[in-house]
C-alpha cells in the first residue's frame, strides 16, 4: 500500500530544496577546523608506516626487523605476515611490514631501517608480452587472459557491416587512471585495550565498516564505533577498510595504544585501486541515412589482479546489429577499484568516439548524428540545448574540420577566443550519459524536537564532498517551514541509525528518502501534539517560516518555540526509513566542448565545457553544480593528462607521484557551465554525480578532431598524439 | 628525510670548507632555497649528514644593476622577487618570463636563481631510488630502453636526462656568466661552459661546479641595442609543470634582416642547448617566413629521438617559429 | 601497461636488462655506495681576492629551540633541523594546527599552503629551522567560524570545497594572491592558483569565490557574503 501523503513537496512550494544554499559544513572546511582522519591526535598515539618492496614479482630471502625495532621512537616493527616469501603483485601484496613510531618521521626511520633481501624475478607480468609469455606463471586462477563476456550475433553483425554505406575501423584505448584521493586511504584506531574502540576512518561506507574493523581488534561489531565526520575523496576506491586498515587495528591491538596509519603518497598510488585501462577494437557500420547498422566490439580490460571494468557494447547508441566479446588481461598489479561511473569513461569514450568518424564518414552532422540514434528523448532536449550553449549552430566546423575560428565580433556571445595564429584551429564535440543513480532500502533517519525548538537529524551517512551532511539537516528544515541552519544535521558515526554505501550515486536516492521520511513522521506527530491547541487535525497545518498554523485559518497560529514547547519534557523522536516512491534512478546528461589546438605543437587548450544534467528534484542546486562541474573537471584531467606509467621489465610504476601522474589544475580549466535541467519534473530524488564524468573525454577527443582533423584514439590526448594524428589529417 | 647537522655559515668562505672535496661524497649538500634539495632528500636520492644552509649568509640575494647596464644576480635571490622585477622585465624579458613560468608561486617565493640552476634532472628514474642510474653512480641509463617521453633528443648519451632549469636557457641566451667560489679562490664561466654534457664531464653532475664549490653570482651582460628576447616554455599540463620543449631567443634586427640572434633550446638536451651553428646560418638573413623556416629546421637537424620523445622535434620546431615570429613579426 | 594500446614495451629492451648487478638488494645498495672517486673539474681559479673570514657560524644538531610566530602568536618550539614546517603545525605543536594538510609531500599539490612573511609557500617544503623571526600565517589564522575570512566567506558563498581537504591551502592560496595583486584579473587568479590542486574539480567555483572576495576586500563589505545564511 502506498501512502500518498509520503511525497516531496511540490516544487513550487520550496523554500530550500532545489534552491542554492550553501552547505552547512562550508564554514568548517575553510577555516581548517573541519577534522578528517589524518588530522586526529589522540594521547599516546602512535604513527604507521607499511614497508613495501618495489616490484610486481619478486622472491623474499630475509627479512630483518632488529634495527628498525632499535630505532629511537620506533614501538613497534612486525612483519604483515610471517613466512611471506614472495610478491605476487604490486599493490597490498607488497607490503611485507609495518613499523610504528611516536612520531611520523621515527616511523618512516625505522621503515628505512627494515633490511629485506628480495630477487626481483625474471617476469613482471605486467606487458601483455610478458603475461603471454609460454611459461608466465597465473596470476589469476582462471589464467592470465580470459574471455569474460560476449553479447550478440557476430555473423549477423559482419554481414550487416557489409551492407553499411560506410564503415569504419578503429582501436580505441584508455590508460588506467588512479582515484588520486587527496586524502590517503587509512584511519586512526582509537583502541587502548578493553572491549570498546573508536575507529576515525576515511571511508565511503561507515555503517558498513565496523564488522571488519571489529574482526581485526578481536572484537564484536557492536563494540566497535566509525566515525567519518569528512572525508577527503574516495571516488568509489574506499569501500572496505583494505589491508591499512587491518594492520592498524592489529598494530592498536598490540601495543593498546592509538595507531595513525593513513598511508604515504606512493602507498596510495601502489595500492588503493585504480579505473581499469581498456582497449576497444571496433568496427562499425552506417547508412547514408544516419543509422548505425552494425557494430562488432573486441574488448580488452585491464584491471590488474582484479577484471576491470566495462559496460558490454553498445554504449548508449541504438545499434541495429551489435556483436561483442570481452576479455579481461590480468597483470601482476594493484586491481581496480569502483571509480566514479565504473567502466563507462572507458566505454563512453571509444563509442562517442566511433560515433564521430561514423558521421563524418556519412557526411552528417554529428549532432543530428547523435540525436538520431539515441532512443531517449531526454537525450535530444539536452543536445540541442548544449548545443545552442556552445555555439554550434554558428560553428565553421559543423560539417568537417579545418575552417578558420570566427573572428571575435561573429562569436556566440561569451565564447572564449582561441589564441591568435593561423595554426591555432577551434573544435566542438559532444557527449552523452544516461546513469543509474536512485536508491535502496536499509538507510534510517532519525529526527528528534526537543521542548526547546531544536532539532536534531541523524544518520550514519558519510559526506564525501557531495554536500549529504546538508541535505540531512535541509529536508527537515523543508518540511518544518524551518531555516537552512535551523536543523543540526548529525552524520557520519556509525552509532547513528545506519545510512547506506557511496557507491554508484545512490546515496541521495537511497538517504534522502528517509530523511523526508523521518520529517514527515516528525511533523504529524508535532500535528498531534498541536490539535488539542490549534483545534485542527493532523494533517491540516502549515508550516512555514519557523511558524505553524492551520491552513485554513492562518489566525490559529503557534511559532516554533511554541509549538516545541508542548513537547513538554519529553523529546519528539522518530525514525524513518527509506521509501521507494521519493526516489528514482535513470538520470541523463549531454555535454559538449569546445576546444583549441595548437596544430604546430600539438597543444589543446579546452576554451568551454557546457554540460545539462536531469536529476529529478534538485536538493541544492549549488551542490549539484558543484558535483556536474566536477564531474567535467575529472573529464578534462582524465583526457588531457592521466596515465600510470609502468616500466614493465622492472615490475615498477614510475608516476607513483603528484609530478609525473598529472592531474588538471587552476590554469587547465575552462569556462564551465553547470546546468541543471529542469525539464525534467518528476516528483523524486536521485543522485547523478558519476554520470557527469562519463561524456567528458569523448567530448573532447571529438573536438580535437573537429578542429584540425586529428583523430586521437588513446587517452591521455597528449601532444605527441596529436601531433602524430596531425600526419594522418 | 633521514635527520641532518645544519650549519648555519657566516660565509662563503665557512660554507665551502664545509663541503666534501668529491662529488660522490654526499656526505655534506648545499641548502639554499631548498625546493630541489628537500625532494630528493624526502626521497633519500641524497642522505647529507650534514646540510650546509647558505641563507645564514649575508649579502647572496638581491640584484644590482652596474653602470654600464649589466645585472648582478645574488644566487639566493629568490624567483619570485626576479619574476616582479620591473626594470629586469624591461631589461631582459626572457630572463622574467622564464623565472614567472616556473613552477608555482609558492615554490617560486622559495626557490632561488643558484638553485634553478644548480638543481638535478626530474627523470623518473633518476627521481625514483629503486633505480640505480648513472646519475646516481649506477651502471645503466634506464630511459635509454625505458620510458623516455620525457627525455633528450639533443646531446644525450650515456645518460639522457634534460635539465629542468627554465632559467639556464634564457640566461645563456642573454649571454651570461656565473661567480663560483671554492677554497681555491673564485672563478668566472660563462654560463654555456658551466653546463656540461654527460659525454663530456662528470656523469653525475650536470655542471662544471667542483663538489667543494657554490655558485654565488650570475651577471647579465647589458643588452645591446634594439636587443628583443622571450622565453617560451612548452607544458604538457598548464598548471605547474616542466617543460617539454623551451625556446629561449635573444635578438636584434637590423632593418628587415636579422643581425644575429641567440636561441637556446630548453628540456631537450642534458644541458641548455644552444644552436650556434643556426644562429651563424640565421645571422644577416632577411626577416620572414624562410627564416623562421629555416631557423626551426637547422636548430633540430641533430636530433636523434628515443623511443617515445620524436614528438619533441616538430614540438620545439613549433616553439622556434612562435619565438621567432613572436620578436620579429 | 599503462596504456595498452600504444606499442607494448617493444623488443628493443635486451633480454638481460634486469643484470645481476641490479638484483633486489644490490639495487638498494647501489644508491647509498659511491663510485670511483673523481677527478677534481676545477679549472684555473681567478686571483683569489683575500677576503676577511668572519667567526664560523652555529650548527644545530638534534632538537633545538625555535622561535617563531604563528598566526600572530610568538611561539617556542622544539625542531630538529630536518622538521619541516609541515611537521611542526600538525605535530609539534598543541593544539596542533591542522588546517594544512599532507597530501603530496613534494610541494605538488599545494594542500599545506601556508604565507611566510606574507608569501604563500608550500610547508612540506619549508625547514622550520628557517623560520626563526619569521612570521607564519596559517588558514587557522585567516578567520574564525563566526568572523570569516572574505575568502572564507566567499568559498562558503560559492561552495567552492567538496570534500574539502584542498580547501585550506586553496583559501591561503587564494589570500595571498589577492593580497599581493589586489586588481588581478581572472587569468592570473588563476596563475596564482596554480600550485594548488583539487580532485573534486571545485576549481570553478574556487575562481568565482576569488573574484568575489576581491570585490570585498577590496569595498570592505566584509559581511556580503557571510550574512547570507541569515537572509534565508
Amino acid at each position: 500500500m502506498v501512502d500518498p501523503t509520503i511525497r516531496w513537496k511540490s516544487r513550487k512550494k520550496l523554500n530550500l530544496l532545489n534552491t542554492e544554499y550553501p552547505r552547512v559544513d562550508a564554514s568548517a572546511k575553510v577555516t581548517g577546523s573541519a577534522r578528517f582522519s589524518h588530522d586526529m591526535r589522540l594521547p599516546g598515539m602512535v604513527y604507521g608506516r607499511l614497508v613495501m618492496i618495489p616490484a610486481s614479482r619478486a622472491t623474499i630471502e630475509s627479512i630483518d626487523l632488529s634495527q628498525a625495532l632499535a630505532t629511537p621512537g620506533v614501538v613497534l616493527a612486525e612483519l604483515a605476515e610471517e613466512d611471506k616469501d614472495q610478491v605476487r603483485y604490486l599493490g597490498d601484496d607488497a607490503v611485507v611490514a609495518i613499523v610504528c613510531g611516536t612520531s611520523p618521521e621515527t616511523a618512516q626511520d625505522g621503515v628505512r631501517a627494515v633490511q629485506i633481501e628480495w630477487t626481483p624475478e625474471d617476469n613482471m607480468l605486467i606487458s601483455e608480452e610478458q603475461i603471454s609469455a609460454p611459461d608466465a606463471p597465473k596470476i589469476n586462477r582462471r589464467g592470465n587472459l580470459r574471455q569474460s563476456g560476449e553479447r550478440g550475433d557476430a555473423e549477423k553483425t559482419v554481414q550487416a557491416l557489409g551492407s553499411a554505406d560506410v564503415q569504419v575501423s578503429a582501436t580505441y584505448s584508455v590508460p588506467v587512471q588512479h582515484h588520486l584521493c587527496l586524502e590517503t586511504h587509512g584511519c586512526v584506531v582509537d583502541y587502548n585495550g578493553g572491549d570498546e574502540a573508536t575507529v576515525y576512518a576515511s571511508t565511503q561506507a561507515v555503517s558498513g565498516n565496523p564488522g571488519s574493523f571489529a574482526r581485526h581488534l578481536g572484537l564484536k561489531s557492536s563494540q566497535v564505533r566509525v566515525v567519518c565526520q569528512h572525508m577527503g575523496g574516495g571516488f568509489g576506491s574506499k569501500f572496505g577498510i583494505g589491508l591499512e586498515g587491518a594492520m592498524a587495528c592489529r598494530a592498536a591491538r598490540q601495543l593498546k595504544r592509538p595507531v595513525h596509519l593513513m598511508l604515504d603518497r606512493k602507498a596510495e598510488f601502489l595500492m588503493t585501486g585504480n579505473r581499469s585501462g581498456s582497449r576497444q577494437v571496433m568496427r562499425a557500420g552506417a547508412s547514408k541515412d544516419g543509422r548505425i547498422v552494425a557494430l562488432e566490439v573486441e574488448a580488452f580490460k585491464f584491471g590488474g589482479t582484479s577484471g576491470g571494468s566495462l559496460p558490454t557494447p553498445p554504449y548508449m547508441y541504438q545499434v541495429e546489429e551489435a556483436y561483442a566479446k570481452i576479455n579481461t588481461v590480468h597483470q601482476a598489479l594493484d586491481g581496480n577499484r569502483a571509480m566514479r561511473a565504473p567502466g563507462h569513461p572507458q566505454a563512453s569514450f571509444a563509442m562517442e568516439s566511433m560515433v564521430d568518424e561514423l558521421a563524418y564518414g556519412i557526411g552528417m552532422d554529428p549532432l543530428e548524428f547523435r540525436i538520431k540514434n539515441l532512443s531517449d528523448e531526454a537525450h535530444h532536449r539536452q543536445l540541442r540545448r548544449v548545443a545552442k550553449e556552445i555555439g554550434w549552430d554558428v560553428h565553421p566546423n559543423r560539417s568537417g574540420p579545418g575552417k578558420k575560428p570566427l573572428a571575435s565580433g561573429q562569436r556566440p556571445a561569451g565564447a572564449p577566443l582561441p589564441p591568435a595564429g593561423d595554426h591555432w584551429k577551434e573544435g566542438i564535440g559532444f557527449g552523452v550519459s544516461r546513469w543509474g543513480g536512485g536508491g535502496h532500502g536499509g538507510a534510517r533517519c532519525e529526527v528528534r524536537i526537543d521542548s526547546d525548538g531544536s532539532v536534531t537529524s541523524s544518520c550514519a551517512v558519510q559526506d564525501l564532498g557531495t554536500g549529504s551532511r546538508t541535505y540531512v539537516g535541509t529536508i527537515v528544515a523543508e518540511e518544518l517551514g524551518l531555516g537552512l541552519n535551523a536543523v543540526k544535521a548529525r552524520i557520519g558515526d556509525s552509532a547513528l541509525p545506519p545510512g547506506v554505501a557511496s557507491g554508484g550515486s545512490v546515496t541521495t536516492g537511497s538517504v534522502a528518502p528517509a530523511v523526508q521520511h523521518a520529517a514527515l513522521l516528525a511533523r504529524e506527530a508535532l500535528e498531534k501534539k498541536l490539535e488539542p491547541v490549534l483545534g485542527a487535525e493532523p494533517g491540516a497545518y502549515t508550516f512555514d517560516k519557523g511558524r505553524v498554523f492551520v491552513t485554513d485559518d492562518p489566525k490559529k497560529s503557534l511559532s516554533w518555540q511554541e509549538a516545541c514547547a508542548l513537547l513538554g519534557r519529553d523529546p519528539l523522536v522518530v525514525t524513518g526509513k527509506h521509501q521507494g516512491k521519493l526516489a528514482d534512478g535513470g538520470v541523463h546528461g549531454s555535454q559538449a566542448v569546445r576546444v583549441a589546438v595548437n596544430t604546430r605543437t600539438g597543444q589543446i587548450k579546452v576554451l568551454d565545457m557546457v554540460a545539462v544534467q536531469s536529476q529529478g528534484l534538485t536538493l541544492n542546486r549549488l551542490a549539484t553544480k558543484s558535483q556536474i562541474n566536477g564531474g567535467m573537471v575529472g573529464a578534462l584531467s582524465y583526457a588531457l593528462f592521466e596515465q600510470r606509467v609502468l616500466d614493465a621489465d622492472f615490475g615498477n610504476l614510475l608516476s607513483a607521484n603528484m609530478e609525473d601522474y598529472k592531474i588538471a589544475g587552476a590554469k587547465d580549466i575552462p569556462r564551465m557551465r553547470a546546468l541543471i535541467d529542469d525539464d525534467d519534473m518528476r516528483p523524486t530524488v536521485s543522485g547523478m554525480a558519476e554520470g557527469t564524468g562519463v561524456p567528458g573525454a569523448g567530448a573532447i577527443a571529438n573536438a580535437v578532431y573537429n578542429a584540425c582533423g586529428a583523430r586521437v584514439r588513446h587517452l591521455p590526448l597528449t601532444p605527441d598524439r596529436v601531433l602524430e594524428a596531425l600526419k594522418d589529417a | 628525510m633521514k635527520n641532518f647537522e645544519m650549519a648555519l655559515p657566516n660565509s662563503v668562505d665557512e660554507a665551502v670548507g664545509l663541503l666534501p672535496k668529491t662529488l660522490s661524497d654526499d656526505r655534506a649538500r648545499l641548502l639554499a632555497g631548498g625546493q630541489d634539495l628537500l625532494t630528493e632528500m624526502k626521497e633519500y636520492l641524497v642522505e647529507p649528514d650534514l646540510v650546509v644552509n647558505l641563507k645564514s649568509i649575508p649579502d647572496l640575494d638581491g640584484v644590482v644593476w652596474a653602470s654600464d647596464g649589466s645585472l648582478e644576480i645574488g644566487a639566493l635571490t629568490t624567483l619570485a622577487s626576479l619574476e616582479k622585477d620591473a626594470s629586469i622585465a624591461a631589461a631582459f624579458p626572457a630572463l622574467v618570463q622564464a623565472a614567472a613560468s616556473i613552477a608555482s608561486p609558492q615554490i617560486r617565493s622559495a626557490a632561488t636563481v643558484g638553485g634553478n640552476l644548480n638543481q638535478r634532472p626530474r627523470c623518473w628514474y633518476y627521481r625514483s631510488e629503486d633505480y640505480p642510474c648513472l646519475k646516481k653512480g649506477g651502471t645503466e641509463c634506464f630511459s635509454y630502453y625505458g620510458k623516455n617521453r620525457y627525455n633528450a633528443i639533443l646531446g644525450g648519451g650515456p645518460s639522457y636526462i634534460v635539465h629542468p632549469s627554465d632559467l639556464a636557457p634564457a640566461l645563456v641566451a642573454l649571454g651570461a656568466e656565473v661567480q663560483l667560489i671554492s677554497p681555491r679562490g673564485e672563478r668566472v664561466l660563462t654560463l654555456e661552459e658551466f653546463f656540461v654534457l654527460p659525454s663530456e664531464g662528470d656523469v653525475l653532475r650536470e655542471t662544471r661546479l667542483a663538489a667543494d664549490e657554490v655558485l654565488t653570482r650570475i651577471r647579465v651582460p647589458a643588452p645591446a641595442a634594439g636587443q628583443r628576447s622571450i622565453y617560451l616554455k612548452f607544458k604538457e599540463r598548464d598548471a605547474y609543470d616542466f617543460a617539454l620543449a623551451a625556446v629561449a631567443l635573444v635578438l636584434q634586427t637590423d632593418g628587415d634582416k636579422l643581425a644575429s640572434c641567440r636561441l637556446v633550446l630548453g628540456a631537450v638536451a642534458p644541458v641548455p642547448w644552444r644552436c650556434t651553428r643556426t644562429e651563424r646560418k640565421l645571422a644577416g638573413r632577411p626577416l620572414g617566413e624562410e627564416l623562421v623556416a629555416l631557423a626551426a629546421q637547422d636548430a633540430l637537424a641533430d636530433a636523434e629521438p628515443l623511443s617515445e620523445n620524436g614528438y619533441k622535434v616538430p614540438l620545439t620546431q613549433g616553439l622556434i617559429a612562435e619565438a621567432f615570429e613572436a620578436l620579429t613579426i | 601497461m599503462d596504456n595498452p594500446s600504444a606499442p607494448l614495451p617493444s623488443g628493443q629492451s635486451p633480454p638481460d636488462r634486469i643484470s645481476s648487478e641490479s638484483s633486489g638488494p644490490s639495487r638498494r645498495a647501489f644508491l647509498g655506495g659511491s663510485s670511483a672517486a673523481l677527478a677534481s673539474t676545477t679549472l684555473a681559479s681567478s686571483a683569489g681576492v683575500a677576503r676577511a673570514r668572519p667567526q664560523d657560524g652555529p650548527r644545530l644538531t638534534g632538537l633545538s629551540k625555535l622561535t617563531l610566530t604563528i598566526n600572530g602568536e610568538k611561539r617556542s618550539v622544539e625542531v630538529e633541523p630536518r622538521t619541516t614546517l609541515l611537521s611542526l603545525l600538525r605535530h609539534r605543536i598543541d593544539p596542533p594546527l591542522t588546517g594544512a594538510k599532507e597530501v603530496c609531500d613534494r610541494g605538488n599539490c599545494g594542500a599545506c599552503s601556508v604565507m611566510i612573511d606574507d608569501q604563500p609557500a608550500y610547508a612540506c617544503m619549508t625547514l622550520a629551522v628557517d623560520l626563526a623571526g619569521r612570521e607564519v600565517r596559517t588558514v587557522e589564522g585567516l578567520g574564525t567560524l563566526d568572523d570569516l575570512h572574505p575568502v572564507q566567506a566567499a568559498f562558503c558563498e560559492h561552495d567552492a570545497s567538496m570534500c574539502g581537504f584542498c580547501t585550506p591551502g586553496f583559501v591561503v592560496s587564494t589570500v595571498a594572491c589577492l593580497e599581493q595583486e589586489p586588481e588581478a584579473d581572472p587569468s592570473r587568479i588563476r596563475e596564482l592558483l596554480s600550485g594548488n590542486l583539487c580532485r573534486c574539480g571545485t576549481y570553478p567555483h574556487v575562481f568565482a569565490a576569488a573574484e568575489t572576495a576581491q570585490g570585498m576586500m577590496a569595498g570592505g563589505t566584509l559581511d556580503a557574503a557571510g550574512s547570507r545564511e541569515d537572509k534565508r
